[in-house]
This record gives C-alpha cells, sequence and structure tokens, in this order.
C-alpha cells in the first residue's frame, strides 16, 4: 500500500487506538460505525485500515478501556456495539494531555527554523 | 438506544473472557455494511462487493492479529516483569540474597512442620476404608479406659450384629529372634490371624495369616516387618524360610510392605493363640482389639450393640465385671487424638515465624522502594500505569518468595529426613510423613500469598501523588520525605517485635516446663543405674525355677563386677509404667477403696538399694521371703489350675505373702494409720505389710502418684512368664558396664539378647521426650523469629540514621552533643520496641492460654517467664538500635552537610 494517497496521512501506532477512544465517547458504535466516523470527522484526511481496526479493538478491551456486547445496528443486523469505560475515559483525558504537550513541545522546536527561514 | 438493552447477561459475562470466537461473524457484519454503502452511493453489487474487501485489508491477518492480543499480552507482560524482576534482584544481589534467605527460612520451617500436621492429622489411616475402624477397650470399677479381657473379648466377636469384623492382639513383646548365629532382640506383636484382613492391608511379599492359625500348634508362622527384613535378611528372599523366637521355629510366610506401621512399632507379627490358656482369667486385662464396623453401621450404633452385649455379661459375671462395659473410639483419633494440640501449636508458632520472616522481607523492599522511588517516577511518568508498576513490585516479591520456597522445601525436605532418622521420633508415624504432592502446593501457596500480601505493601507506597512530588523533589530534602513510609516501616517493626515476644513466651512456657518435669521428683536416684530386660523363652525356661536360676546367676555374675554396687531384678522399672488391680484391706469400710487401682511390682531384695527408694517404715523384701513367696506362689498356681473355670477358689489359709508397700498405699488405705502389721486381700490370698517405701513416679512424670505394692519377683516368675528388667547400680559411668553385663549374660545363655539397654537417666529422658521435642522446636522458631526482629529493627534504625544523615549533621553543626544524637536514634527504637512488646504481651497471654493443655507446672501466664523473655528481647533490641545509634554519633556535619 502506497505512503500517501490522495493527501491521506497514515496513521502512527497507538493512535489508532486514541482515534477509538475519542469516537466512543459520543456513545457505544460499531467497528464499521467506528471506521467510517474516525474518517468522517478528520473529513477523510486519515486513512483507517479498517482489518487493523480489529486488534487495536482487542487490545482496548483487554486494557479493559472498552467493553463490547451484541447489539442490532440501524439496518437491523446483528453487530457489536463497544463502548468506553470510566477507565478508558480517563485514559483518553490523560492521552489528550499528552498529546497536547507533545504537539507544542514538537511546534516550540519546529517554529523557530521556520521563523530562521523567514527573516 | 435499544441495542443496550439487548446485552443479555450471558455476554456480560462473556466479554470479559476471551470475545474472539464470534470475531468472524463481527467482521463479515462490518463487511455487509460497507458492501450496502458502496451498493448506496452507487457501485455495481460486484464492484462494492470487492471494493469493500480491499477497504478491509487481509480478513485473515486480521483476525489473526486480533486473536494474538488476547493470547500472547498476558504472558508477553508476565515474561517482561520476570526479566525486569530478575535482572532487578541481579543487580541488587545482597538484597535478593537476603530476602530469599529469610522467605526460605519462614517457608522451609512452615513447610517442614506442614508436612508433619499433614501427615500426623490432615491425612487418613493408610488401610482400606479407615472411617469405619475402630479402636475398643473396656471400662472398669476405676475410673477409665482399659485393655480388654480375653474372654469379654470373645464373647463381643461371637455376639455383635455390627461388626464386618475384629482382631484381638497382644502389646508387643521383645523376642530373642535368631537365624542360627548371633541373637538379636526383636519387637513382636501377636495377633489374631485376621489382623491385616481388618486393617484392609496385605503383606507386599507372601501371604497373610490364614483363619485358624490363631491356634496353639499352628501358630508358628511369622510376618516380618519391612524394615526387619531389610536389616536382618538384607532383603533376600525369605518366604518359607524358618526362624528361631524364644527357642522356637517359626516359618516366615510374608512381607508386610515399606510403609505398613500399626499402632505400637513392631519387627514382626505371629498370630496369637486365641485358646483359653492365653486368653487367660475373665477379670484380667491385657488385650488390644481393633474392628470394623459392617458398611453402613454407625459408630452410635456399634456403641450401643456392644454395650449391649458387655451389660448382659456383667449381670452373666457380676465378680469379675463390674461396670465392664465396651469403649469403641474411632482408631484415627485413638492414633493422633493426643497430637493435635501440641502440633497445632507447632503450626501456630511456625506460621508466626513466617510473619515475621515475612515483614521482614517488606521492610527491605520498603527500604529498597525509597531508593527506588525516581526510577519508579521515571517509569511513571514515561507511561506506565500505577496497575502496571504494582504488577511489576508483586511480580519481584513473588519471585523472591517462590525463590525462597524452592530453597525453603528443599530445607523442609532435609529437616523431614532428619525427622525420620530420629529413633524414637515423638510423633506417631502410623501414617507416612513426608514432602509430598499436597505439602508442595502448600508450600507454593504460602509463599505466593506471602509474595504478594509483602509485596502489596511497599507497591501501594506508589500512589502517583507522591510520585509526582518525587519527580520534582530533585534532591533528597533536608526532612527527608516520606513520613508515611516511615510510619509503615515502624508499624512493621513493632509487629515483628510482638509477633516475636508472643514466640519468645511460647517457648519459655514449654521450657519452664521441660525444666520443671525434669527437675520434678521421680522417687528414685537415677545416677549412675543402668537398666536392661530378658525375655526368657518358655522352651529353655519352662517354669519358675528354671527362671529363678537364670536370675539368681545372672545377679550373682554382675555383682562380681568391681564396677557394679547392687543389683536387682523387678517386673517393672519407674517410668514404664506396669501391671495393677485392686486389693481388698482387711477391716477397712470406704467403698470408694474397691475402685483404687494398685500397681504391682515385683523386685529381688536389693531394688530399694539400687533405686536407693528410702525404706521409711518397717523392713524391706529378703531372701526368705522370696523362697516363701515362690513355695506358696507355685501352690497358688496349681490351685487355679486345678480349678481352672469353675470360678472361685478357696485359698488355703497358710498360703500367705509380704509386701512392701509404698506411702501413697498407706495413704490411701489406712488413712494416715501405721499399715506396717497390717494385712490385705490379694488374688484371695492374704498379704502382710512389713514395710513402707518412698513414692516412685512409676508412670511417667507426668502421671499422679500411684499406689503402689512390691513383692517379691518369684511370684511373677510363676504366671508371669520369663520377662523382667535388671538394674545395676554402678560406681563408674554406666555405659562403660554395658560389655561387661553383655559378656555375663552371654556366657549364661548365648542364645539370649539384652533387650534396650539404658541409663535410668535416659528412660526418665525418654519420658519427656515429647515436651523436650516441642520445646526444642518452638525454641529454635523463637530465636529464628529473635534474629529476624533483630534484623528488622537493625534495619529501620540504620535506614533512619541514613536517610537523616543530614538532619544530624546540621544538629551536630548547631552544637548537639553526640549523646544527643545517639539518644535521638535509641529513642525511637525504644518506642518501637516498646510498643511491639505491649501488643506482644497480650498475644504471648493468648498463645500461653491456647498452650495451657501442654504446660506442667507453669501457668499460662507464668510472670517469671514474661519477664525473661521480655528482658532478652529488650537486649537484643537495644543491641539491634545501638549500633546505628553509634554511626549516627561518628556522623562528620561537613560530610554531611555536603552530600548529595
Amino acid at each position: 500500500m502506497g505512503k500517501k494517497q490522495n493527501g491521506r496521512i497514515e496513521l502512527v501506532y497507538g493512535a489508532l487506538d486514541m482515534l477509538i477512544l475519542q469516537t466512543l465517547r459520543w456513545g457505544p458504535a460499531h467497528g464499521h460505525g467506528i471506521a467510517k466516523s474516525i474518517e468522517r470527522t478528520s473529513d477523510d484526511a486519515l486513512k483507517v485500515d479498517h482489518g487493523s481496526l480489529y486488534p487495536a479493538l482487542q487490545r482496548l478491551l483487554q486494557e479493559k478501556w472498552i467493553t463490547a456486547g451484541w447489539g442490532v445496528s440501524e439496518n437491523k443486523q446483528r453487530a457489536k456495539y463497544y463502548r468506553l469505560t470510566p477507565a478508558g475515559r480517563r485514559k483518553l483525558a490523560a492521552e489528550t494531555s499528552r498529546w497536547e504537550r507533545f504537539v507544542e513541545a514538537i511546534t516550540g522546536v519546529l517554529k523557530p527554523t521556520v521563523e530562521e527561514g523567514e527573516r | 438506544m435499544s441495542a443496550r438493552r439487548e446485552f443479555s447477561k450471558l455476554e456480560q459475562v462473556v466479554r470479559h473472557g476471551r470475545p474472539t470466537g464470534d470475531l468472524e461473524e463481527e467482521i463479515r457484519t462490518h463487511l455487509e455494511m460497507q458492501e450496502q454503502e458502496n451498493r448506496e452511493a452507487g457501485m455495481t453489487p460486484e464492484e462494492a462487493h470487492y471494493s469493500a474487501q480491499r477497504q478491509f485489508g487481509n480478513v485473515t491477518r486480521a483476525m489473526e492479529r486480533s486473536r494474538e492480543a488476547w493470547s500472547w499480552r498476558f504472558l508477553e507482560v508476565l515474561l517482561q516483569d520476570l526479566r525486569f524482576g530478575a535482572r532487578q534482584l541481579r543487580n541488587n544481589k545482597s538484597f535478593a540474597a537476603v530476602a530469599v534467605l529469610t522467605f526460605a527460612l519462614g517457608i522451609g520451617a512452615t513447610t517442614a512442620v506442614f508436612s508433619v500436621v499433614h501427615g500426623v492429622l490432615l491425612q487418613p489411616l493408610p488401610y482400606g476404608e479407615p472411617d469405619r475402624l475402630v479402636d475398643l477397650r473396656e471400662t472398669e470399677v476405676a475410673p477409665g479406659n482399659y485393655p480388654l479381657s480375653g474372654p469379654d473379648y470373645i464373647d463381643w466377636q461371637a455376639q455383635n450384629r455390627t461388626l464386618a469384623g475384629s482382631a484381638l492382639y497382644e502389646w508387643p513383646e521383645t523376642m530373642n529372634a535368631s537365624n542360627g548365629g548371633e541373637p538379636v532382640t526383636a519387637t513382636v506383636v501377636h495377633a489374631q490371624a485376621n489382623l491385616f484382613r481388618v486393617l484392609g492391608v496385605r503383606p507386599q511379599a507372601g501371604r497373610d495369616f490364614s483363619t485358624g492359625e490363631d491356634a496353639e500348634g499352628r501358630n508358628q508362622v511369622a510376618i516380618l516387618s519391612y524394615g526387619f527384613w531389610q536389616r536382618h535378611f538384607g532383603g533376600a528372599s525369605v518366604l518359607g524360610q524358618g526362624m528361631i523366637l524364644n527357642g522356637k521355629t517359626y516359618t516366615i510366610v510374608g512381607v508386610m510392605p515399606r510403609w505398613f506401621r500399626f499402632l505400637m512399632p513392631a519387627d514382626l507379627w505371629t498370630p496369637l493363640d486365641m485358646g483359653p490358656k492365653t486368653m487367660g482369667a475373665r477379670g484380667d486385662h491385657s488385650f488390644n482389639a481393633v474392628a470394623r464396623l459392617k458398611p453402613g453401621v454407625t459408630l452410635s450404633a456399634a456403641r450401643a450393640d456392644l454395650l449391649g452385649i458387655s451389660q448382659r455379661l456383667e449381670k452373666q459375671y457380676p465378680d469379675q465385671n463390674e461396670k465392664t462395659y465396651a469403649v469403641l473410639r474411632p482408631l484415627d483419633d485413638v492414633l493422633t487424638g493426643g497430637w493435635k494440640t501440641p502440633l497445632l501449636i507447632l503450626l501456630g508458632a511456625v506460621v508466626l515465624v513466617l510473619l515475621v520472616a515475612c515483614v521482614n522481607v517488606a521492610n527491605l523492599q520498603l527500604a529498597r522502594a525509597s531508593t527506588r522511588h525516581r526510577e519508579m517516577a521515571v517509569r511513571a511518568s514515561l507511561g506506565a500505569g500505577r496497575g502496571r508498576l504494582l504488577r511489576q513490585m508483586l511480580t519481584e516479591s513473588v519471585l523472591l518468595a517462590l525463590a525462597g520456597a524452592a530453597l525453603g522445601v528443599a530445607f523442609a525436605y532435609w529437616c523431614v529426613q532428619l525427622l525420620q532418622s530420629v529413633k524414637s521420633l515423638p510423633i506417631p508415624l502410623v501414617k507416612p510423613i513426608g514432602v509430598d504432592g499436597t505439602v508442595l502446593l502448600f508450600a507454593i501457596g504460602v509463599s505466593v500469598l506471602a509474595g504478594v500480601l509483602f509485596g502489596l505493601a511497599p507497591a501501594l507506597q506508589f500512589s502517583e501523588r507522591s510520585l509526582n512530588a518525587e519527580l520534582h523533589a530533585g534532591t533528597q530534602s533536608v526532612l527527608s520525605a516520606g513520613h508515611g513510609r516511615q510510619m509503615l516501616r515502624d508499624g512493621l517493626v513493632v509487629v515483628e517485635i510482638a509477633l516475636t515476644l508472643a514466640l519468645l513466651a511460647g517457648a519459655g512456657l514449654l521450657l519452664r516446663s521441660f525444666a520443671h518435669l525434669r527437675n520434678s521428683e521421680t522417687g528414685v536416684d537415677a545416677h549412675n543405674v543402668l537398666t536392661t530386660s530378658f525375655n526368657l523363652p518358655e522352651a529353655t525356661y519352662p517354669d519358675q525355677t528354671a527362671r529363678r536360676r537364670f536370675y539368681d546367676q545372672l545377679l550373682a555374675r554382675v555383682t562380681a563386677s568391681p564396677a557394679v554396687a547392687a543389683a536387682a531384678v523387678s517386673s517393672e522399672i519407674p517410668m514404664r509404667g506396669g501391671s495393677n488391680g485392686y486389693i481388698k484391706v482387711d477391716g477397712a469400710t470406704d467403698p470408694a477403696l474397691a475402685n483404687q487401682l494398685v500397681g504391682w511390682n515385683f523386685i529381688t531384695p536389693d531394688y530399694f538399694r539400687v533405686l536407693r527408694i528410702p525404706l521409711l517404715k518397717g523392713r524391706g523384701l529378703t531372701a526368705t521371703d522370696a523362697e516363701q513367696a515362690a513355695v506358696n506362689t507355685q501352690k497358688l498356681d496349681e490351685l487355679f489350675k486345678k480349678a481352672q473355670g469353675s470360678g472361685n477358689v478357696q485359698v488355703p489359709p497358710d498360703i500367705t505373702f509380704v509386701a512392701v508397700i509404698s506411702q501413697a498405699t498407706e495413704r490411701t488405705f489406712w488413712k494416715g494409720q501405721d499399715a506396717v502389721g497390717r494385712t490385705y486381700e490379694w488374688n484371695g490370698a492374704k498379704v502382710t505389710v512389713v514395710g513402707v517405701a518412698g513414692d516412685v513416679k512409676e508412670y511417667g512424670l507426668r502421671a499422679k502418684i500411684m499406689p503402689q505394692a512390691y513383692m517379691p519377683l518369684p511370684v511373677v516368675l510363676t504366671y508371669g512368664g520369663g520377662g523382667a528388667h535388671l538394674t545395676l547400680k554402678t560406681r563408674i559411668a554406666p555405659e562403660a558396664v554395658i560389655p561387661t553385663l553383655r559378656r555375663e549374660a552371654k556366657a549364661l545363655d548365648a542364645t539370649l539378647a539384652p533387650d534396650r539397654l539404658q541409663t535410668l537417666d535416659e528412660v526418665i529422658a525418654e519420658d519427656t521426650q515429647d515436651v523436650s521435642f516441642q520445646a526444642f522446636l518452638l525454641g529454635a522458631f523463637a530465636a529464628l523469629a529473635l534474629v529476624l526482629a533483630a534484623i528488622g529493627l537493625y534495619g529501620v534504625m540504620a535506614y533512619l540514621v541514613n536517610q537523616r544523615t543530614r538532619e544530624i549533621g546540621i544538629r551536630m553543626a548547631l552544637g548537639a552533643e553526640p549523646g544527643n544524637v545517639l539518644s535521638l536514634v535509641m529513642l525511637r527504637g525504644t518506642r518501637l520496641t516498646l510498643l511491639g512488646m505491649v501488643i506482644g504481651a497480650a498475644a504471648a497471654f493468648g498463645l500461653g492460654r491456647a498452650m495451657s493443655s501442654v504446660l506442667y507446672g507453669v501457668k499460662a501466664s507464668d510472670p517469671l517467664t514474661f519477664a525473661c523473655v521480655a528482658l532478652l528481647l529488650a537486649a537484643v533490641a537495644l543491641a539491634a538500635s545501638l549500633i546505628p545509634g553509634c554511626r549516627a554519633m561518628k556522623v562528620d556535619p561537613i560530610i554531611a552537610l555536603r552530600y548529595d
């Protein structure tokens, strides 16, 4: 698979976990729904390989950040729904702030270079 | 959402497990959804299908990876933790060594004691359906349970409807066994032919006794114990071979399995002659019996059945069977009943030791934790969750505990081997004792529990808040961080000291009991006394005359040696108990006396001299008394033989005896009056009291003094067979006389082997063996706990000094004297010790109460014991905090302030 397709960014390992947690903040969702939601909210900029979603979901289940149970989809299909646990909510908060610090730091590092170039 | 309501209960459960079974369905649904979406976006069905597939990627791989997430993660994390833990421990070898060793001692001791408890108390008897086995005894007029009368047993056996089978057996007899060569002594149990069938065991080689072999003339067959077979036949094939027991040839028909033991230790078994001659008179109680309940019959039903028979016999034989009723007890209780309390006390004590050990390791962990705090803080900030850190800490401490357990089990194995090699272990060994699967499981369980429990305390210290604070506090603060940590460590030391005090007090109480027992009055002077016993075979010593000749010659030969000051032959020796019965004092009216048992001892005149038993009144027994007794017993014996079965025998008035009685007999039967010259009736014959001797502990140091009567030896040589004890008062160390004794005995009769050659001191020590065993073990546990507690206290104080080096430096720079610094440390140590001792005193009191049934001569709250152990503990604790205290005094302010 190509590195970049139509300006889409491939996800770094671990980031998918965060995105899933973030998606589930709005309520339970099934796998397909999560994939669509990630793509939609990032204006299709983030590419989710649907297949990689499932191992990630299992990982999150194991950490007890999400739970799963069978339900019925909008189209009356039997589907498995995932839901955020309180631990998952805490994790998401921690990860978000960590991410923000990280971005801040990286931005801080990158900025001077840009300024230098402008001068 | 409606979907949420449909979460079924089952799936609530399943979702915590491994929900991968339905992964396939989930992915299929996903693909269908995408397909539908694609169709709605205008794709052809075929296009929609392939596009969905493409978007999803490799389905199989996705499933594989999903499953892997479950199956390997736990193991991976564990391995990671283990690897990391092992590396941590390797980097800190001295810590690891101390911790593992401490755990090993604690777990090893606990496992060793548990293997004994498991072997003795928890395991069922190693016989077939042991729940149905019962021990049979009888009551008598005197209170208590007694051995059985042969004729009573025969009647029970014939009339009961509740027993599937029963077997009579005698107390072990020491016999001279030979295989043509040098004779050895063998402990022989004569038993009814069906003994092994009743127990549900079979010989490992050869055959069992067959029905009918328990009759005179047919009973010269023997089954060997495994040990005897190995020792004397080297394990060679022996079936069908003959061996000589007390002059008669027996055919070896079987060998019992190695594990087989039954109540009393035995080298071999032969069938008991069940004929009337051996069964004896109805009033004689000298047999043991074991029975098996019929399937489905309860113990109480069998009791009622046998009680009915006993009551009928009581009516039928009012003279011999007054108040003589059957007593049935589960065989297991009889075997282990007396050991329950002492063993549970030992187990309790060793668990306390384990706790002290664990507390010590926890304390070590805490000390180490404070140095690892920054490491933990860094790891936490790098994203390790608190749970993950906790798990890492726990993995480490369980790793330590398991390493300790491995070493500990080896230690326990060695202890159990040692126990088994002890010749006369004062615990019942009917059931095999060993480190088996259950014991191993126990050890592993205990160590994991210990690891988790005491790894948790230090691990919980890492609250996230303190971790953050730690990271920010770049350097060690002046007043040292971790006040809470220090509190916890102090608390642990207090617990350690409390536990140790309780253990010390328990050991002290037992030691005092033991000392009390050993110093208690035995009534004899055991110094330089050698004892042994002989069993003259009936074949070569058929009657009283032959037996008397042997013992007279033996006495003459040994007293000829200049090393021997005096020698005597007696039917009993102190501590070992003996036969007893009832007397009728002429003119006595107290009905209670009819229930009073009197012990018999039949002696040669010098018995009192050999044992230095004081003659308080009248005279001792003389050679003339012996002559008269020999003649009269002969007459009496013939009378009884003639009257066999016809009940009462009229003893002519010219058959009389003389006896020396003990002080207790005089006090009990003559109520303080002078008994010398008074008479009583014994076996229908008149006995005149010629003297009163001091009381002797015939039944052991802990038994009450019992009335005792001494009569001349020939009496017992007539009707009691050829067994008797020889006692020598020696002028040199008694052990040095053993060769002389052996030589003289051999010169008299080479087929005889002197049995149980012991000094009287050893005989007395044997009587207190159980107490000394318990006192020794508890003492060892207490010593172990004391050492551990001292290390624990030292550790805490040393750590304190270390942590406060800067503070101490500042204080000293500001003018504090070294004495002030010392008292700063010592005060703290003393405070912890005192607090621990107050709590420990309460625990010790509780332990003492639990132990009261095994204490002798001391109260559970014995103030002297408590004061002594408290002093000991205080001294050790003081020493343990003095060392760090002195180090604190030597702190150089300059260096201390430059610290960091």
